[in-house]
């Protein structure tokens, strides 16, 4: 109890930032379990040493205690200078793992052994790398958020025992930059709401009827691959979409309101689990939120503009 | 257990092949094997002096091992080891009677290295092998702490520290070398550390007293006892190496004086309790006559509280001490004593004569109990020696001691180690009997007659002959060359020396030589080929072997005094050693401080170089900002200096192109540094500096 507050008060008393050079200042190191060992080890040997009078025991001993010293030195030499910074991850859905990219850059000799964890994780599940001289190196961690809305990155845990595991040298870091994290979609998703009474059954025919009614426009980056005017493509060689803009004006609206009885959070669910599954269809879409309306549209944009504006949400 | 183990193993061919081909081998099994082999190096040094059952079990276990590792197999369980931990406790008690004791440690150490890789499960059980490896390695030089065994333990140290360095490598599959590299690294940059602490550290006794050992060999030991050894191990180490200035003694006048032993109860010779008194009873009537032979001795650590000094060795004159830091003192019994165990390596010098005349002046009380034994043992031989005595009639003690030679040399005595054991009337049982002893049978046999015949008789141990000088004109004694003798009192000569070993083996006396060793497979074929190079050869070695011993080895309290009056202690106590120790120590510590210090202040280069480009040119009247790239100063120095600047332009051009090209170069070439400073240094700014440019 004591402990988790002690460890609480250090996290938070770290400035957050992207870019964190190790230096003496937050570089900490203290033997490991190991090395209690190893000097106990030492202690019984240069017992024996001197009730044998033995000069070679002496120097054994002595000869360890020194490399075990400088070993201190490398292990903390192991981590200093290294420059780490963390990219931005990708948005996620609450419950999916995010992953953090970190770069180590090493302006100086080759490292060993680096390993990175999560500080809440205590140790537990660190991955490593070794950091070429004058080079750098990328760390993937993974780690879950379980609400939405924009997330810090986790306090990070960087810690090196190289070369002889004597010593452990470690330094606690809070990066600023924030991952986006989208409601997670309902499970097992709804049905899509019937579409507003004016487009709904238009849509559906014109779907059935094979596009004749469509207009076609230059392929945009983007555009789902359903929505391609396939016909036009191989007449012409050109890339050309379905012009939907002019559907989207009747698409479906995806109303908070609608969304049905459950809480608010299960309704956001719901409402981006309809945000996916229309988005996968190719369906136009709008969304309305109470204090916040999006005009119907499609495409990779539109998508992620909707599934920001249900992640960042408040209830008004 | 290994059948129940292997009940399903891979088929042996698989095994073999992946054995082959050791560069596909996964990294564990490489690292595993490779902790094997160095474990492996480390115990075979002690299968030589460990009773066979114990090297055959390590080599079983760690054989197993490497084919559990090279199948992939599981490790046994966790009952089986214990079983086999259960049987290797039970041996080793048998086989040593103790569980405590060094023999026994070092054996219960030994198996349970071996065991404990058995169960190499967790990071922590790797660490206890790692561990207990490290003490392992120290173990050796409780045997010896020859050149030789320094440079085994030190492959060992290395190869755990490289096994300890992989097991810190988590990534990929990191090469031997580069791990035998970081861990030589590790070492040689400890190695100043480590020879400040073997110089400074204080040496001092033993803290507590030793188990003693078990197992019989030659040396000295302080008391005798016939019949409890039968089988006599040949100590082959070192008592003390000696040089004489000049002419050497003959072999046959080669006694080193160790204890005098006058006290028998029928089965053990002890020394008289007045030995050790400090305080003489009476002034030593030591009468030399003759030359004296100088010499200068390298005494080992024979954990003995004496001196073993070339027979007879008077204190030397004019009062001077015979070893610094130490009071030995010549007892009545011409022997020299010290008032703690010899436990470091001494040199001394002093004189002797070898000839000489003691003990002519001493009590009948004292006399008497140098004629009197136990009632109750070897009746026969008394009986035998009194008949010799009624038919000598009123002879001299002289007279009686040739008669028991001649016996000695008439009857069919045989000089050997290996005597069997002898029981309560061990005497009558060899005097009368079997014949067959060595110099402690042949002593206290000579004792007891001598005194059976009414003439005061003491056994006096030591050391006899050495070997032949070194290239240094040094002479080994060894632990082999230890002796037993005797001595009769006479009222016109007092204490004579008697060795009766002479009699039955004078070449055991003659030749300075006991049972020669038996030759090493290697030494063996090189003496049959070319005896004139292995002698050289081993002469060469023995040389090597004597400077470390003197230089390293020999490294001792006095020798520590001694560096402490070079640094200007007058004095030297081990406080002082202990503060000198203190404030280097403390220094290094500053300098590792100081160092860090340092290095919080150390940029990288290239931001370096930048500082120093940008406050030059403002220097030149150029508003060089931090962030400007070389390519941007130069287009500054252009406008701001027109042609004058167009060669450091160029210059800065060139670092840009050669920092930021592809495949570009962190710094610039050698000499470019100065061509810019040359160049900047020349362009004075015409005018006042412009207020800098905003950002």
């Amino acid at each position: 109890m004591l402990t988790r507050q002690i460890r609480a008060w250090f996290e938070n008393r770290l400035a957050r930032s992207d870019n964190w050079t190790l230096t003496q200042r937050n570089l900490y190191i203290l033997p490991t379990k190991a090395g209690w060992g190893f000097c106990l080890t030492l202690v019984v040997m240069l017992l024996a040493a001197i009730n044998y009078q033995l000069n070679l025991g002496y120097a054994l001993t002595f000869l360890l205690g020194g490399a075990a010293l400088v070993s201190m030195h490398q292990t903390h030499g192991n981590l200093r200078r290294l420059m780490l910074h963390v990219k931005a991850p990708a948005p996620v859905f609450a419950g999916d793992a995010a992953t953090v990219e970190i770069v180590l850059d090493n302006p100086g000799h080759e490292r060993h052994g680096v390993g990175m964890g999560l500080y809440a994780a205590r140790r537990a599940g660190m991955t490593f790398c070794d950091v070429p001289a004058m080079g750098s190196s990328v760390l993937r961690l993974r780690f879950t958020p379980d609400r939405r809305g924009r997330h810090g990155l986790p306090t990070l845990l960087v810690e090196t025992h190289f070369p002889l595991g004597l010593f452990r040298a470690w330094t606690v870091w809070r990066p600023a930059a924030e991952v986006l994290v989208y409601p997670a979609p309902e499970q097992p998703a709804q049905p899509l709401p019937p579409s507003l009474p004016s487009g709904s059954g238009e849509q559906q025919a014109r779907s059935g009827a094979g596009g004749e009614f469509e207009g076609v426009r230059a392929y945009r980056r983007g555009d789902p691959l359903r929505q391609l005017a396939w016909k036009k493509v191989a007449r012409t060689g050109e890339m050309v979409s379905r012009d939907t803009s002019a559907s989207a004006s009747q698409a479906l609206l995806l109303d908070f309101g609608a969304a049905g009885g459950a809480a608010g959070e299960a309704r956001l669910s719901r409402l981006v689990a309809w945000v996916l599954a229309a988005d996968r269809a190719g369906l136009g879409y709008g969304l309305r939120l109470p204090g916040l309306d999006l005009a119907p549209a499609t495409g990779e944009a539109h998508r992620r503009s909707a599934l920001q504006a249900l992640a960042l949400w408040q209830a008004p | 257990m290994t059948s129940a183990a292997l009940a399903s193993p891979p088929p042996a061919a698989s095994i073999r092949a992946r054995a082959l081909a050791w560069r596909q081998w996964p990294r564990d099994t490489r690292d595993t094997l490779f902790q094997l082999a160095v474990i492996g190096w480390t115990l075979v040094p002690h299968w030589g002096h460990l009773p066979f059952w114990c090297g055959a079990l390590t080599a079983v276990v760690l054989v197993w091992r490497a084919l559990l590792a090279l199948g992939n197999g599981p490790l046994p369980g966790r009952w089986k080891v214990m079983a086999v931990l259960v049987v290797a406790v039970g041996l080793t008690a048998w086989s040593e009677r103790t569980l405590l004791g060094r023999e026994a440690g070092v054996m219960m150490l030994v198996v349970l290295v071996a065991l404990k890789t058995l169960e190499l499960r967790a990071r922590r059980d790797a660490m206890v092998v790692f561990f207990l490896g490290f003490f392992l390695v120290l173990t050796h030089c409780l045997y010896s702490q020859s050149l030789l065994t320094a440079l085994s333990m030190l492959v060992s140290t290395w190869g755990l520290l490289t096994a300890l360095v992989l097991a810190n490598m988590p990534v990929g599959r990191p090469p031997l070398r580069r791990a035998g590299a970081v861990a030589a690294r590790s070492a040689l940059l400890g190695l100043p550390l480590m020879a400040m602490l073997f110089l400074l550290f204080p040496r001092f006794g033993p803290l507590w007293g030793l188990p003693p050992d078990g197992v019989g060999r030659t040396g000295l030991s302080g008391s005798l006892r016939l019949g409890g050894v039968a089988d006599l191990a040949n100590d082959d180490t070192i008592a003390f190496r000696i040089r004489f200035d000049g002419a050497a003694p003959r072999p046959e006048a080669l006694y080193f004086r160790g204890p005098v032993l006058s006290r028998f109860d029928g089965v053990e010779w002890q020394p008289s309790i007045f030995a050790t008194a400090r305080a003489a009873p009476r002034p030593l009537d030591l009468v030399t006559s003759g030359a004296p032979v100088h010499y200068e001795m390298l005494l080992e650590p024979i954990r003995l509280a004496l001196l073993p000094m070339l027979e007879a060795t008077p204190a030397p004159a004019g009062g001077a001490p015979l070893l610094l830091d130490w009071q030995p003192w010549l007892g009545h019994d011409l022997q020299w004593h010290t008032d703690r165990l010899v436990g470091e390596r001494l040199r001394l010098k002093a004189e002797a004569w070898t000839r000489f005349e003691h003990g002519r002046q001493i009590d009948e009380a004292e006399l008497n109990s140098m004629r009197s034994l136990p009632p109750g043992f070897n009746p026969r031989s008394i009986a035998w020696a009194q008949q010799v005595r009624a038919r000598l009639g009123d002879a001299d003690a002289r007279t009686l001691a040739a008669a028991l030679m001649a016996y000695v040399r008439q009857a069919d005595f045989v000089y050997t180690l290996q005597p069997g054991s002898y029981g309560s009337d061990a005497i009558d049982e060899f005097w009368l009997g079997r014949r067959e002893g060595f110099c402690e049978h042949y002593a206290t046999s000579f004792v007891v007659l001598m005194r059976a015949m009414g003439v005061p008789a003491r056994v006096v141990t030591g050391y006899q002959g050495a070997e032949p000088p070194d290239a240094d004109g040094f002479r080994v004694v060894r632990q082999s060359h230890a002796h037993a003798w005797a001595e009769y009192w006479s009222a016109d000569a007092g204490w004579v020396r008697a060795d009766p070993t002479a009699a039955v083996s004078p070449e055991r006396v003659r030749a300075s030589r006991s049972l020669p060793p038996q030759p090493g497979f290697v030494a063996g074929a090189l003496n049959t080929m070319n005896p004139e190079l292995a002698s050289r050869l081993r002469h060469a070695w023995e040389r090597l072997d004597n400077r470390w011993n003197q230089w390293v080895m020999g490294y001792s309290r006095t020798r520590q005094f001694n560096l402490l009056r070079e640094l200007g202690v007058q004095t030297p106590d081990w406080a002082d050693v202990a503060r000198v120790l203190v404030i280097a120590l403390s220094a290094v510590a500053g300098a590792g401080a100081l160092w860090a210090w340092h290095d919080r202040r150390r940029q990288d280069p290239w931001t370096r170089l930048q500082g120093r480009i940008g406050s030059r040119l403002r220097a030149a009247g150029v508003p060089a900002l931090p962030h400007h790239p070389p390519r941007r100063l130069a287009a500054m120095v252009r406008q701001r200096h027109g042609a004058a600047g167009e060669a450091l332009a160029r210059l800065l051009d060139r670092l840009d192109r050669r920092r930021y090209a592809p495949g570009g170069a962190r710094l610039p070439e050698r000499g470019w540094w100065a061509q810019v400073a040359r160049e900047a240094g020349r362009l004075k700014a015409p005018l006042p500096a412009q207020p800098l440019a905003p950002g």
